[in-house]
């Protein structure tokens, strides 16, 4: 402990301490993601690569039409799901492991908030999930990338000029298009929710097991939002539904994220071209919801005793 | 006066019972009060469940009372930055198990706002402090006990705290461990740091503590300067060297010609610790 | 429990904030996604039956795929009921996806035909059988549209099967009518829809005016079949000579500058049955004009 030092720390204590301090946050942030990059959450990549490159491998022996497509939907379904399980899986182990192994402590003695450490915590996912889906996107890239090729020869090979010319156009004109970018984005998007959900339960949650089955359980029901709103105020009328039904729908609608509304990949896949209004609403409810969660975590966790 | 480095000021915690069946309340800790000075090393002790954890909780903020309120240097533990001039070793610490010696170091420093070249130096400082030197580039994963303990003490330390916080700090670990944890704390004791130490090991409180307060049943039942506390007030001991039994003697006479009575006498027995740190030092045992 | 009660407040709050949002946002979507078409209301409450399906969430349309692609074996193993069944359950798991109604319906109506026509020797069963399978093409293709109000190749499609298969001509040109209406749609699509009213007893004159609307659009749209049908109709219908085409290509041929345009469909006339002398006339004066070889000047067709 030479002079220079003391003088150093005393004069970080005599610093006003900030309410919210993005070097707090960055330091969980980063240690977050280094811990799991550590944990080799990578090498789940590697199952989707597999996956990707198997499809691929299994259609080639079929002679049958729209491959391009399946190739499209196969790969976005498989990123849809890895990264809402990676987001989910991840963000479930968190919070009990730093509080059984007292990790937590050590951290909350420091001069760090709670809301820092959550805000730290979901940014470190984050940031897995965002290098995660660009590994997912180059994969799915380059197989896509082959696939147009091969299809665009097919084409040339078996229909008659003015069709394939037409279709080749649409196929070139509508693989690699803005709004696929966009879908992924969403795919992204859908994930971080998925986290900010899982982090919000585990920060009531006794044990990961209860979170992450209740995390999942939300999710699986949000794709049955739709159903639910249909049933008090869609053409099926509340009128049909018995009266505790219909208070049940209304329930989950109120409560239940709507993860259709994020699942818009499906559409992108059949070439239906999203606008920039839709991706920006959804931008937007997909920020909602994290800041929420964030905000409803903290006020479960604020108050916990540790 | 110097503002006090902990005042406790009639501090109660009830938990409620998680038990769905008895909604009843559970009494922690009771009505506490107590000040530690800064520069004084504190010991609180107390059997299991006695509420001394819980109460360190609170002074470190991660625990909210019912009623009552804790400080540290004047500031409310509930406020964020008391904790910037205070480092906590918790009982049983584990740290990031993917993460480098120096690399947990790097993370709590950045966690208390140091960085760069200062915050560098700090931790190649504070490896050398607690002997993790050669160490400091292996995960924290593969650490022994004592080594966890000793990362976990230096992470405490991190950001030049005047108060240490340490929860059985030498719990698990052999004893080569164990007194250089204790040498350590002494140290920092000379420097002037203030440390509050939870122990069930009595021998080590009495050795390094300058007051102790024991809680039992949530409720801090004595409190003093250890010396006054344990001294027996009307007995002396010497301890000779090279005394002849002629001499031992006479010494014996003219204790009882001036009205005084001998209680015991005995060879002094080396304490069992020293004579096993010897033994391991004498075979060249390594340093874990 | 403070702590507790607040965030299931804020949940609160937010969710009666967000589920209008959400249902104006999917209401949204749902307009982009068919394109300004409606949906059915039967198909709505089809949507809604449905519920397994969407808990698929993000794989719903990899295990149509999947599913799509066992129908291949199916085939392969001349199995039409299973086809059927796989068919019915992958469009239902991707309405969306135009291919799936597509294929479906060629494989029955095309496909499934054929094979009746290969394998049932007994006539009238045959020509029941193979309606039957033209009917489930033509379900494929109703429902398909039904699910995509907006797509012009399914009309295309139910158009060629109202036509080649059951010889309904004035569906097949509704069809068409219906898919050069949709974005995208190739020009032929516009013909066929009034080629094929040429065909239907009782809407010639309708017709007619269509094909000639055509011919006056440009000279792009001189086509053989469209001479064919016009000629046939002007026969028909006893339109005087001076307003028959053959007038104005005749006229076209005549005028200097517009040599090489006049020709083909001078040809076309002849070749579709014109046997004018003042066509047969200008078409010789052009192939001399033009130094067309004999070798490829037009044949007269023999007398009917």
């Amino acid at each position: 402990m030479t002079s220079g030092n003391t003088r150093t720390a005393a004069a970080v204590h005599a610093s006003a301490h900030k309410l919210f301090s993005l070097r707090r946050t960055a330091a969980i942030a980063t240690n977050t993601f280094r811990d799991l990059v550590r944990q080799k959450v990578f090498y789940f990549m590697l199952v989707f690569g597999l996956i990707i490159i198997g499809v691929s491998l299994a259609l080639a022996s079929f002679s049958f039409q729209g491959q391009l497509q399946t190739v499209m939907d196969v790969c976005l379904g498989a990123m849809s799901v890895f990264t809402m399980l990676l987001a989910v899986l991840a963000t479930a182990m968190m919070l009990p492991k730093d509080m059984e192994d007292r990790t937590l402590y050590t951290i909350l003695a420091k001069p760090v908030s709670r809301f820092e450490y959550l805000v730290g915590k979901l940014a470190g996912v984050t940031m897995i999930l965002v290098v995660a889906t660009l590994l997912m996107t180059a994969a799915f890239f380059v197989v896509l990338h082959f696939w147009q090729g091969r299809e665009i020869e097919n084409l040339q090979l078996t229909e008659p000029a003015e069709r394939a010319a037409a279709a080749i156009s649409k196929i070139k004109a509508g693989t690699f298009t803005p709004t696929l970018l966009g879908g992924i984005g969403v795919i992204l998007l859908r994930s971080i929710v998925c986290a900010a959900l899982t982090l919000m339960l585990s920060c009531f949650a006794t044990s990961w097991l209860f979170t992450v089955i209740v995390s999942l359980m939300v999710i699986l029901a949000g794709h049955l939002v739709p159903i639910a709103r249909s049933v008090w105020q869609g053409p099926l009328g509340a009128a049909d539904a018995p009266f505790h039904i219909a208070i049940l729908m209304r329930l989950i609608t109120v409560f239940v994220p709507d993860m259709q509304l994020f699942n818009i990949v499906d559409d992108i896949a059949v070439g239906i071209s999203v606008d920039a209004g839709v991706f920006l609403h959804i931008a937007g409810l997909g920020a909602g919801y994290v800041l929420v969660y964030l905000l409803v975590g903290w006020l479960f966790f604020a108050w916990r005793e540790l | 006066m110097s503002t006090p480095a902990i005042t406790i000021e009639n501090l109660t915690k009830e938990f409620t019972n998680p038990s769905v069946f008895s909604r009843g309340k559970v009494t922690a800790v009771e009505n506490l009060s107590l000040t530690v000075e800064p520069g004084q090393v504190y010991g609180l002790l107390g059997p299991n469940g006695s509420g001394k954890s819980t109460t360190m909780k609170i002074v470190l903020g991660l625990v909210v009372p019912t009623s009552g309120r804790t400080c540290i240097f004047g500031r409310d533990s509930r406020d964020v930055e008391s904790r910037e001039a205070v480092g906590f070793l918790p009982e049983n610490p584990y740290f990031y198990k993917f993460l480098t010696g120096s690399e947990t170091l790097s993370f709590y420093g950045r966690l208390c706002g140091l960085g760069g070249k200062m915050l560098r130096d700090r931790s190649r400082e504070l490896l050398a402090l607690v002997g993790l030197e050669t160490a400091a580039d292996r995960r924290v994963g593969g650490y022994s006990k004592g080594m966890l303990q000793r990362i976990g003490l230096a992470q405490a330390l991190v950001q030049d705290p005047r108060l240490l916080v340490l929860d059985e700090p030498t719990a698990g670990v052999d004893p080569a461990g164990s007194h250089e944890i204790r040498d350590l704390i002494l140290r920092l004791k000379q420097r002037g740091i203030t440390v509050l130490l939870c122990s069930h090991l009595l021998s080590q409180v009495q050795e390094i503590c300058d007051r102790i307060g024991i809680m039992n049943h949530g409720q801090l039942v004595r409190e003093g300067a250890l010396d006054d506390l344990i001294s027996i007030e009307n007995q002396t001991e010497f301890v000779l060297e090279n005394a002849s039994p002629a001499l031992l003697a006479e010494l014996r006479e003219r204790a009882s010609a001036a009205g005084a009575r001998v209680v015991c006498e005995q060879k002094p027995q080396q304490n069992l610790e020293r004579y096993f740190l010897e033994v391991t030092a004498e075979q060249g045992g390594e340093k874990k | 429990m403070k702590g507790r009660i607040l965030g299931i407040l804020v949940l609160l709050v937010w969710g009666i904030a967000k589920s209008s949002f959400e249902a104006r946002l999917e209401q949204r979507m749902e307009n982009t996604r068919l394109g300004g078409f409606k949906l059915t209301a039967s198909l709505r409450q089809q949507a809604g039956q449905a519920g397994f399906i969407a808990a698929l969430g993000g794989l719903r349309a990899t295990v149509a795929d999947l599913l799509w692609i066992s129908a291949d074996s199916a085939w392969r193993k001349v199995q039409y009921g299973r086809m059927k069944l796989i068919f019915d359950t992958c469009t239902a798991m991707q309405p969306r996806r135009v291919l799936f109604w597509d294929i479906s319906a060629w494989h029955m109506a095309w496909n499934g035909a054929a094979h009746i026509a290969n394998h049932e020797p007994d006539p009238v069963a045959r020509a029941a059988k193979m309606r039957e399978f033209f009917l489930l093409g033509k379900d494929f293709l109703e429902r398909g549209i039904e699910s995509n109000p907006g797509s012009w190749e399914l009309h295309d499609r139910l158009g060629m099967l109202y036509h080649d298969k059951l010889k309904d001509s004035e569906n097949a040109s509704k069809s068409y009518e219906e898919a050069s209406k949709r974005p995208g749609a190739l020009e032929y699509t516009r013909r066929f829809a009034a080629y094929y009213l040429a065909e239907v007893p009782g809407r010639e004159r309708e017709a007619y005016a269509r094909l000639m609307a055509l011919f006056h659009e440009s000279e792009h749209e001189w086509l053989p079949t469209l001479f064919r049908h016009i000629q046939e109709l002007e026969a028909k219908l006893d339109i005087p000579d001076a307003e028959r085409i053959w007038h104005a290509v005749v006229k076209l041929a005549n005028t200097p500058g517009n040599e090489s345009s006049a020709y083909p469909g001078l040809v076309d006339l002849i070749k579709t049955g014109s046997r004018e002398p003042a066509v047969v006339e200008a078409a010789r004066a052009l192939e001399q004009k033009m130094d067309i070889p004999a070798a490829r000047r037009v044949k007269l067709p023999p007398h009917k």
